[in-house]
């Protein structure tokens, strides 16, 4: 063999080598990218802006598409009602409002340092990509940290004993990766200060669930993420309870470009989904066919959500969501008087000296309203009336001729909290306790301070008297979606003459009560 | 040529390993969290959540259990427990032992103690009552 010919071997083995070896790289890596070859990335950071800038080194415009959306303004414009909705803007009756809290609030925003009103909403940096794109699960944004984690070991709340350790920010930025039900849900499992407090179908129980408590997200089956609904397109993600939509047309398409919403259930499964097939196992209507009930149950599908029949009750999961919330209760001492907790026999808080009484439940059956997707709330300024029953905070539009409701399955949460009875108007007291300031209800268990500091940072008007008022506020239920042997059965609406008077829809006006059709005795 | 052929052979299985040695098996939390939920809290249960929390312990005290590889108060060996045979017996009964089958043991293992060390008590996530 020549040395020419030696060369060439040489040569083509190296390339064979080479490609091979690429072909099994890209495959390894098939899964994501691996950020822990990145030179920009092998740092030890000191803290989360440090990291944002990395990423937009290459990620040179994600920062950008994020400060557009909801997730980073906390306020978005609601076009149906005009008003600036958001955790920004709105007063409900759980933490009740942000204003004076913001270190609290914002370790669920997507970004750092919103520690008050004077907060940088231009500054690129300050986009928390880790948040969202941690895989580790090792990231968090603790509460009165203003939306940073942990940099250094630190007892917090200062003279608390808890020592909250420090994240290794080298190794999350080097893992970062796609969003999943643990990264979204560290925020939306434990909105209104803790696990399934707010939603009723949304806790902690998401993160790894069976089928019995959601055919698709069980994390043995079908495993959905919370973005394979949830669509995202420029950090834009899709489905919101701000702007739902709960009826259309026809059905939206997955993927359509703007103003569709793929994440509603039509998206995939149209809108007449029974089939003859899905009738099977579903015990005989006398005089109809396997067909005929296909269709009738299709026909439910006109006046009802999808999320009646088929989520049948809320926090099935094992954690308890919050049915009430009493702040005037708040502010009862120990026997050593000292600030004190009460908790049931599940060792979760019924009362708290800070925060007042707690009703929680679970596997809890929804109300049903009718709704057409429009959500007008109580802002603060408007006018509130104390009387006998629950104000509410937000009221869901929709009839039951209006030719665009469906009913929907809600959960009906209700508070009694401090407003202003000269004003009437409903307030945001300042509860958070940065140890300096004195007026946080926390500290001081001084309602009229409390309520004098928050609304001087939300720039509202206070009389100076705080009194309380029962209020309620509506969540639709869409999550916690139920096998379909588990879905309601006709007998659980109807009676066995057919009628709605008694069963689940017996509240829900514009229907017919009396007989329909006779069920199988 | 003869003697080059085996050292570029070496040379293209080197190139072709490198990937798997740098990604050495780290244990996997979200797949330890499955079986932590679904297989062992199927039996250990406590007061008052249900479950034993994982913050029930600190990791040094989760690693000292695993590591002692002691099982009902001491009795049995914990190991088997991160079987393949274990998961057999209970595949029939057992959704996550039936998905998990053919997962090698020791990785099952590790993915449960990354879970455990994420979420103990001085974890950098405690978990509580879920």
């Amino acid at each position: 063999m020549s040395k020419v010919q030696g060369l060439r071997n040489l040569a083509g083995w190296l390339f064979l080598a080479m490609i091979g070896g690429i072909f099994f790289s890209v495959g390894a890596l098939a899964a994501g990218v691996n950020h822990a070859k990145f030179g920009v990335l092998k740092q030890d950071f000191k803290s989360g802006p440090e990291v944002t800038r990395a990423c937009l080194t290459c990620h040179d415009e994600a920062a950008g598409e994020v400060m557009k959306t909801p997730h980073w303004t906390l306020s978005q414009l609601n076009p149906s009602t005009g008003q600036m909705v958001g955790k920004k803007t709105l007063v409900n009756n759980f933490c009740i409002g942000i204003a004076s809290n913001y270190p609290d609030c914002t370790s669920c925003h997507v970004g750092y340092g919103f520690k008050d009103k004077t907060f940088d909403f231009t500054k690129e940096e300050n986009v928390d990509c880790l948040a969202c794109h941690d895989t580790t699960g090792t990231y968090r944004k603790p509460s009165g940290l203003a939306g940073h984690p942990v940099y250094q070991e630190m007892e917090f709340p200062p003279g608390s004993g808890e020592i909250l350790r420090p994240v290794d920010l080298r190794k999350v930025a080097q893992n970062v990766g796609k969003t999943s039900r643990y990264t979204c849900g560290a925020c939306h499992y434990y909105g209104g200060h803790g696990n399934g407090v707010k939603h009723g179908d949304l806790d902690a129980s998401l993160e790894a669930p069976d089928r019995e408590l959601d055919v698709h997200m069980d994390a043995l089956g079908l495993d959905f993420s919370c973005s394979t609904c949830h669509k995202a397109a420029g950090h834009k993600i899709a489905g919101s309870r701000f702007q739902m939509n709960v009826k259309r047309p026809g059905p939206p398409v997955r993927g359509m470009p703007e103003d569709s919403n793929p994440a509603s259930c039509e998206s995939c499964h149209g809108a007449a989904p029974h089939s003859v097939d899905t009738m099977a196992k579903i015990k005989p209507i006398p005089g109809f066919t396997k067909a005929g009930m296909a269709a009738v149950v299709n026909q439910h599908n006109n006046k009802l959500a999808c999320q009646t029949c088929h989520i049948p009750a809320m926090a099935r999961g094992g954690v308890p969501t919050k049915m009430l919330w009493d702040w005037s209760a708040a502010g009862k001492m120990g026997p050593d008087g000292k600030p004190t907790i009460e908790k049931d026999a599940k060792g979760h808080t019924v009362y708290d000296s800070k925060r007042g009484t707690f009703v929680l439940a679970e596997n809890v059956v929804p109300e049903y309203v009718w709704f057409n997707g429009e959500v007008k709330y109580t802002l603060l300024g408007d006018k509130v009336k104390k009387g006998e029953g629950h104000f509410p905070i937000n009221r869901f539009g929709g009839s039951p001729n209006d030719g665009k409701s469906r009913i929907w399955p809600v959960k009906f949460y209700r508070g009694v909290q401090p407003y202003d009875p000269v004003n009437q108007t409903l307030v945001i007291p300042n509860t958070y306790d940065d140890g300096s300031s004195g007026s946080s209800y926390f500290a001081s268990f001084n309602w009229e301070k409390a309520v004098a500091a928050g609304m001087a940072d939300a720039g509202a008007p206070f009389s100076g008297k705080v009194d309380f008022i029962k209020t309620e506020m509506l969540w639709p239920i869409t999550h916690m979606v139920a096998p379909k042997e588990k879905a309601l059965a006709c007998n659980e609406c109807h009676s066995r003459n057919g009628s709605l008077a008694e069963g689940r829809m017996k509240k829900v006006p514009g229907l017919k009560k009396g007989p329909l059709f006779k069920l199988n005795p | 040529m003869k003697m080059q052929k085996p050292l570029l052979l070496a040379l293209a299985a080197i190139t072709l390993a490198a990937p798997l040695a740098a990604g050495a098996y780290e244990g996997n939390w979200k797949r330890g969290d499955i079986y932590y939920r679904m297989v062992c809290s199927d039996c250990h249960k406590s007061q008052p959540c249900g479950p034993i929390a994982p913050n029930s312990r600190t990791r040094a005290e989760w690693m000292s259990y695993l590591e002692a590889d002691k099982h009902a108060k001491g009795k049995e060996a914990l190991k088997p427990y991160f079987g393949k045979a274990f998961r057999a017996s209970i595949a029939g009964k057992n959704k996550a032992a039936a998905k998990f089958a053919d997962v090698p043991d020791a990785e099952l293992q590790a993915d449960v103690e990354a879970l455990l060390m994420r979420s103990a008590k001085d974890g950098d996530a405690p978990t509580g009552c879920r």
